[in-house]
Order: structure tokens, then sequence, then C-alpha cells
């Protein structure tokens, strides 16, 4: 008997080990198309005056629990607009850096979302949308808040810029990798004047990290999450999420070029230009300490010919690659109308992600494109996200 | 100690060299990391004037890129899926937008159609290159519009070790307007399927006018090649576990060649396609709650497996599950077929502003949602009958925005691409 239990326990483990062995071969880079453990919305906005961008915007995120059970999840805004936000960025005026957080509950296959600007609050009477079937009309549209609120989801400042990370917990609050979290952020103009007469979006898809053997939980559940990497002091049980990419990649038109859609059908002049967000890997969330870490540039052109720049992110970057290294995106400059940039971080320094926004304009008119970028390969060295303790 | 510690060792050694257990591929497509595959799963254009459809004068401007160091060559198949009437067979239509002006007589209807044209791209170590879909590209050497995106590097001018882009020349989509994808698959200089996973590609549908502009850009889904698989055969196997062909043991599972006595082991050579998609939405009819504008959703479905080979569209039925925030389920379904372009309240059948659909907020009551999206496995239970897709977002007056849906799983059937 002894013998024969011991073999199913055997069993089941070799099994255990079989699963958690294929789990691990299955585990990837990031993702921004699977369900994930942690998703990452790198770039935030709500400016209700156009201070900081320039026209009104604001933007709607939208969150899924794609399982059948319960999800929790911790949320954590990253405000870096500026401390005065009618004078740029500079050392006397300097980006915030500060962090908000909140709680996030979805039962199972649960939807939800919420305007940046306004929040959500938690309303059980919000009005829902209706209809008539007799007359087949809409009787209400204006339901924004509708549905099983997902706790209270505080309003952000206004202005602000900067990201949002949500991390799956349990129901005691402790991170668990359950890779059931999937995101999308839609960047929103409301109609004003020209170049942005018209509303407009643009919209991408939230960074996922896979949390690692998902099956067994390999997570021990405290407030250092080790993201790819090895065993070290801050990770004893090594990663417990899928690495950041080595390489970001991203296919674009060389700044100031124009778009060949538009001339060839007679509206020109026409110019595109693209907008980089950045963030970084790892984030210290209990001590607000600022990573600041360097971005190399690798572009190649339509020649296959090299060019390579780089900048430095101070916790989060946002910016138009023409104002990057003396103007080296330039179609003037580079030569061809479509590039190819790669983009690394030194090892020893942090990770990063990022999304890019193409802006085309024909005269009186702008239009936003958003784009999720490619991710190659696995960095080396352990990311750490540092939760605040008990949260 | 030592009755268990033998056959875990068994066991975790199987697991790391995979002898003896069924092969499987166990990751999916990805349109966030360079593949071998690129699946493009919508092209537009009508740049007729006045534009002959409702979507205006609209053209799609394809990127793809090479990311290794390693000159590659693509073989790309674009799918025209313009209907036609069935009466009139040189008059576009289209089967897919119920609100388009039917150019069809009166006592005819649209026929969707599935017509491939395939080409040949060479692209040289790390190049970025791009076309236009209604014009396509040749060498710049050769191209009279110098506006127009060509090929850069050729009889003038050539790349690090002499590497060009010669012998490429991609053809105008085959009607204007059109409806349709594009799949490019890494070959070698002799066409033969090549374990290259280093495209990356990026669609974008402009609509330009004198006084309106919209962008929207998605990403192409990259499906990337198993290391050591690929047999440089015409049949591409998309996914699944291997399988045995022919033989005593005939479609059962297989791991080796010796598993299938008399026959072989057919492996899978490229990562699967995905059990289930995942679309998040706006209910049909809501209004966006920053701008006001009321929000329409655009579904746009294509099949993993393709038949180039013998021209044979797949068609099969997929379920649809749709939560609304308040955790309530729904579900429809719908047989589709080669390609289909949808806008939600379509797909149970309801009309534009139709109250009744299950993808109207009206009876949703809230407004976004979760849709599922699930191919039925059909008659011949070794076919995969997955599908990949794309979703746009249109706000009335106002831009649109295009983005990639997600995934869940992976399936044991494998899907197929037959290559002419």
């Amino acid at each position: 008997m002894g013998s024969a239990s011991t073999t199913i326990r055997t069993s089941r483990l070799g099994l255990s080990m079989l699963i958690a062995l294929t789990a691990v071969q299955a585990a990837g880079e990031v993702t921004t198309e699977r369900g994930s453990s942690i998703i990452i919305f790198p770039k935030v906005v709500f400016d209700s005056q156009g201070l900081l961008t320039g026209q009104p915007i604001d933007t709607i995120i939208q969150i899924t629990n794609t399982s059948n059970s319960l999800v929790f999840a911790h949320c954590y805004y990253m405000n870096a607009a500026p401390v005065d936000p009618t004078r740029p960025i500079s050392e006397a005026n300097p980006p915030r850096w500060q962090e908000i957080n909140f709680d996030i509950l979805l039962t199972k296959q649960q939807p939800t979302h919420w305007v940046v600007g306004s929040g959500r609050p938690q309303n059980p009477s919000d009005p829902i949308c209706a209809g008539d079937p007799k007359n087949n009309t809409v009787t209400n549209r204006d339901c924004v808040n509708a549905g099983f609120d997902p706790g209270r989801v505080p309003l952000t400042p206004d202005p602000f810029v900067g990201e949002l990370r949500c991390i799956e917990v349990d129901s005691s609050g402790a991170p668990i990798n359950g890779n059931h979290l999937k995101g999308e952020a839609t960047l929103v103009t409301p109609e004003q004047s020209a170049p942005f007469a018209t509303a407009d979006a643009s919209k991408y898809n939230a960074i996922g990290l896979l949390g690692l053997n998902s099956d067994l939980n390999s997570n021990n559940s405290d407030f250092t999450l080790c993201i790819g990497g090895g065993v070290s002091a801050e990770c004893p049980g090594g990663a417990e999420y899928s690495p950041c990419p080595e390489t970001v990649i991203l296919n674009h038109f060389a700044e100031g070029a124009a778009n060949p859609v538009i001339d060839a059908h007679g509206n020109g002049p026409s110019s595109v230009t693209t907008e980089l967000t950045i963030v970084p890997c790892t984030q210290d969330l209990e001590n607000l300490e600022r990573p600041r870490f360097t971005v190399q540039f690798l572009l190649t052109n339509e020649f296959e010919e090299l060019f390579s720049a780089s900048t430095t992110v101070d916790c989060w970057g946002n910016f138009r690659l023409s104002d990057i290294a003396f103007n080296i995106f330039n179609e003037a400059v580079i030569g061809t109308r479509f590039v190819q940039t790669q983009m690394k971080a030194p090892p020893d320094q942090s990770g990063f992600l990022a999304v890019a926004e193409e802006f085309h304009s024909q005269p009186g008119i702008e239009r936003r494109a958003a784009l999720n970028l490619h991710g190659d390969g696995k960095r080396i060295r352990a990311d750490i996200i540092r939760i605040p303790e008990g949260r | 100690m030592k009755t268990w510690c033998l056959p875990i060792a068994i066991i975790a050694a199987i697991a790391v060299s995979g002898v003896g257990i069924p092969a499987r591929s166990s990751a999916t497509v990805a349109s966030d990391q360079p593949g071998a595959i690129l699946v493009f799963p919508k092209i537009v254009v009508d740049t007729t004037q006045p534009p002959k459809t409702p979507r205006g004068r609209i053209d799609s401007l394809i990127r793809i890129s090479n990311t290794s160091d390693e000159p590659i060559t693509l073989k790309c198949f674009y799918v025209n899926a313009n209907g036609h009437c069935r009466g009139a067979p040189s008059v576009i239509c289209d089967p897919y937008n119920p609100e388009a002006v039917n150019l069809c007589a009166t006592d005819d209807f649209c026929i969707p159609g599935w017509q491939e044209t395939d080409f040949v791209v060479n692209i040289t170590a790390r190049q970025p290159v791009a076309w236009l879909a209604s014009q396509g590209a040749s060498l710049c050497d050769q191209s009279l519009d110098p506006d127009v995106p060509c090929f850069p590097l050729g009889d003038s001018r050539s790349g690090i070790g002499g590497q060009t882009n010669r012998d490429t020349r991609v053809p105008p989509v085959p009607e204007n307007p059109f409806v349709g994808h594009l799949k490019c698959i890494a070959v070698d200089r002799n066409e033969v399927p090549k374990e290259h996973n280093a495209l990356k590609g990026e669609l974008e549908i402009i609509r330009s006018n004198e006084d309106d502009l919209d962008v929207q850009a998605y990403n192409a889904i990259g499906i990337r090649a198993l290391a050591g698989r690929n047999d440089g055969d015409n049949t591409l196997v998309i996914g699944g576990v291997g399988q045995c062909v022919e033989g005593s043991r005939a479609n059962a599972v297989c791991g080796h060649r010796n598993d299938c006595p008399g026959g072989t082991c057919r492996l899978p050579e490229y990562e699967g396609c995905p059990n289930i998609l995942i679309l998040d939405h706006f209910f049909e009819g809501a209004n966006d709650p920053v701008s006001g504008d009321r929000i329409n959703t655009v579904l746009t479905l294509v099949p993993c497996t393709e038949d180039y080979e013998r021209q044979v569209p797949v068609e099969a039925p997929i379920q649809f599950l749709v939560f609304n925030e308040f955790e309530q389920r729904f579900s429809t379904s719908r047989i589709i077929n080669c390609f289909h372009e949808f806008r939600l309240f379509d797909i149970d059948g309801a009309r534009p502003g139709d109250v009744r659909s299950i993808f109207s907020a009206a009876v949703n009551g809230t407004l976004t949602g979760q849709t599922r999206m699930r191919g039925v496995t059909g008659d011949d239970p070794r076919l995969g009958y997955t599908w990949l897709g794309v979703a746009e977002e249109f706000r009335d007056g106002a831009g649109s925005a295009a983005f990639n849906i997600h995934y869940h799983g992976a399936r044991p059937q494998s899907d197929f691409i037959h290559l002419p």
C-alpha cells in the first residue's frame, strides 16, 4: 500500500514536473495578445485643457478577466506630468513621479472599463444602456458606468500623463501567476478646432507579463516581483514572470516623410511623425526610486544603411523621434521613407517596454494611429517590480 | 528514495528531450514577435473617383521588415475576397456590408469570392520595405513615380555584401475596389519554405479626401517556425500534435517516424493558430464616453488553413460567446467562408441600428463586452479550423482605430497551408 501510494505520488510529482517543464518551455517574452498576470499601459493621458499635449485628450481603459474565476488586481497609476503643467519639464519643473494605486475585482469573464479623467465610482444604480425594440430605437446611450463596478477607480489629476500597470493578486492581496488579465487603451481627442477638427481615436493593447508556471504558482507571493532572470538574493526562486524583451523593434516612417496615400489622392503635401512612449520594466513603487536607463537605437534604412543614436529615459519617456539625437530620424538625414529601428537597454540597466503613435497630416488635418511594438529575445538580467507591502 | 527518483528522472528527461511524447507546438501565433509567416487579415482598396464603395477613397500601406542579418525571400499570396454579381461576373459587389449600394441587378445577388495572386519579394538584411496595395511596387530603378514606395536596392545600388531586391515585383491588387487578405511565407531562393523567424509587418489603412483624413494601423500576425521541423515540402503544418500519415497507425498521434509503421509522422512545422480568439469591444450603438460619438466595431476573420494549390476555401461555423459587464452571457454562431468582414450586429443577422442584436448596447445594458470566438472542428477531425482576425472601431463622424485581438490556447489538430 505504501509502495502504491508512493508510486501514485511519484507519478503525480512527475506529471507536475512535466507540466512545469512544459510551462517553462511555453513561457515566452511579454505579450500584447494573451491573458497575463501583469498588464502595463505605457501611455495614459488625460489633459482636458491640452496644456501638455496641445489638444484635449482622455484615455479609455478596458480590462477583462479571461477566466471563469474571480480575479483581483492591484493597479498603479504613475503620474509623470510636470509639477507646473503650463511650463516645460526642466530641473526647476520636474515630473511628479507620483504613484496612485487602487484595487479592482472582476467576476468570471467580466469586461470592465473606465475613463481616466473621470475614474469609476461605485454606484449600483448606474443607468444601463436601453432600447425600445418596438420602435427599434436606443433610448439611453449614456450608460458609461453600467455593469458591475470593478471597485472605486480614482480620478487622476488634470493633466495626467504617465502609465498604468495592474498586477493580478489573490483575495489576500498577494501576487499570483494567474494570467487572467487582458487590456486595451483608447486615446480619444474630442471634437475641437483644427487640426483635430473632428474627434479621433487611437488604440493599443496593454503589454502583458506572463506569470510563469501558472499551474503550480511558483510565485512566492512576496512584494518583490521577479521579471525574468535567474536565482538571486532578491529572487531566491528565480523568475516569477516572463522576461522583458532584449530588443524592442519599431517599423516607422522617417520623420517628416510623406504619406504616399495622401499624396497619391492629391490631398498633400503630407507628413508623418512618430511619437514613442517608453516605460521601464523595473519599478520600485515602495521606495519611489526612479529608474534611469539608456535606450540605444539602431536604425536601418531601406538601403540597408545603419545609423545609431541613444537617449536617456527617466522613469517614463514620451518623445517624437525627431527630438532624438540631432534629427537622425528625419527623412532628410536618413535618406529613405521607411526605417526599422531596434532598441535596447544596456544589460546592467532596466529593460523597457514601449508603444508608438503615428501622426499623419495633410493640410488642416492631423490624425493619429497607435501601434504595439515587437519584442525579440529575452533579457538575461532580472527586472524587479517592488510593490508597497500590505497592498 | 530510489523508487521515485527513477520515474521522475525519466519523465523529466522525456519532457526536456521531447522523445516519446506527442510532438506539439507549445505556443501560438503572435503579432508582437517576428515570425516566419506573416498574415495581414484585412486589406482594402478603393481609389476610384468617385469611390465605388461606402468606404470612401481608401488604400492600404503594407510594411514589412527583416529583423535579422540574413537576406530573406518571401512568397506572398493576396486573396481577393471581392464579391461579384452572379449574373454579371465583372461587376464587383460587397457581400459583407448590408449598407453597401447593391450594384447587382434587382433579380441578381452578390457572391463572395476567393481568388489568389502570388508574388515574390526579396528583402536584404534588416531592410524595411513597403508598398501600396493599389499600386504594388517594383525596383526603384524601374519605377516611374518617385513618390510611390519602391524597392531601392537593384541594378544601380546594392546593400552590404551585394544584397539586392532584384527579382522583386509586387503586383497591384487584382481589382479596384478590393477587399481581401495577404499571407507572406519565408522561403529560400528556390521558394522552398524556410525556418526564418525574422519577419515583422504592419498594415495601415488610410482614407484621404480633401476635407477628411483617417488612419488606422494593425500589426501583421506572425506564425513562428519550429526549429528543425520544416521538411521543405509544399504543405505547411501549422500547430497541432504529430500525426501518422498512412501505414498501420494512420491518424494516430506520433512523436517520431518509428511511431508510424509503414507510414510517416507528420510533425507541426509552425506554431499553432489559437483555439479561441478574444475581442474586447464597445457594444454596438454605444456612445464613446469621451467624445460622445457612436461606436461600431468591425471584425475581420480569415482561416488559418489555406489551400492555394486546389483553390478551395475553408468553410466552418464559428461560435461567439458574448459577456457584458454584468457577467451575463449571450451566444450566437455563424458559418463563414474564406474571409469575412462583419459589423458586430451583422453576426446575429441584425440590421444597422437594430436594438435586437446581442451585440447591441441596448440588449446588453453596458458599454463594453468581451466576445470569445471559437472555430468549430468540421468534418475532417485532423483539421484545426482555427481563425485569425483583426478588429476596427469606427466612431460616427470621427476617426477609426484598428487593433489586434487576443488569443487563448492551441489545438491538438493542425491547420495546413498548401502552396501551389
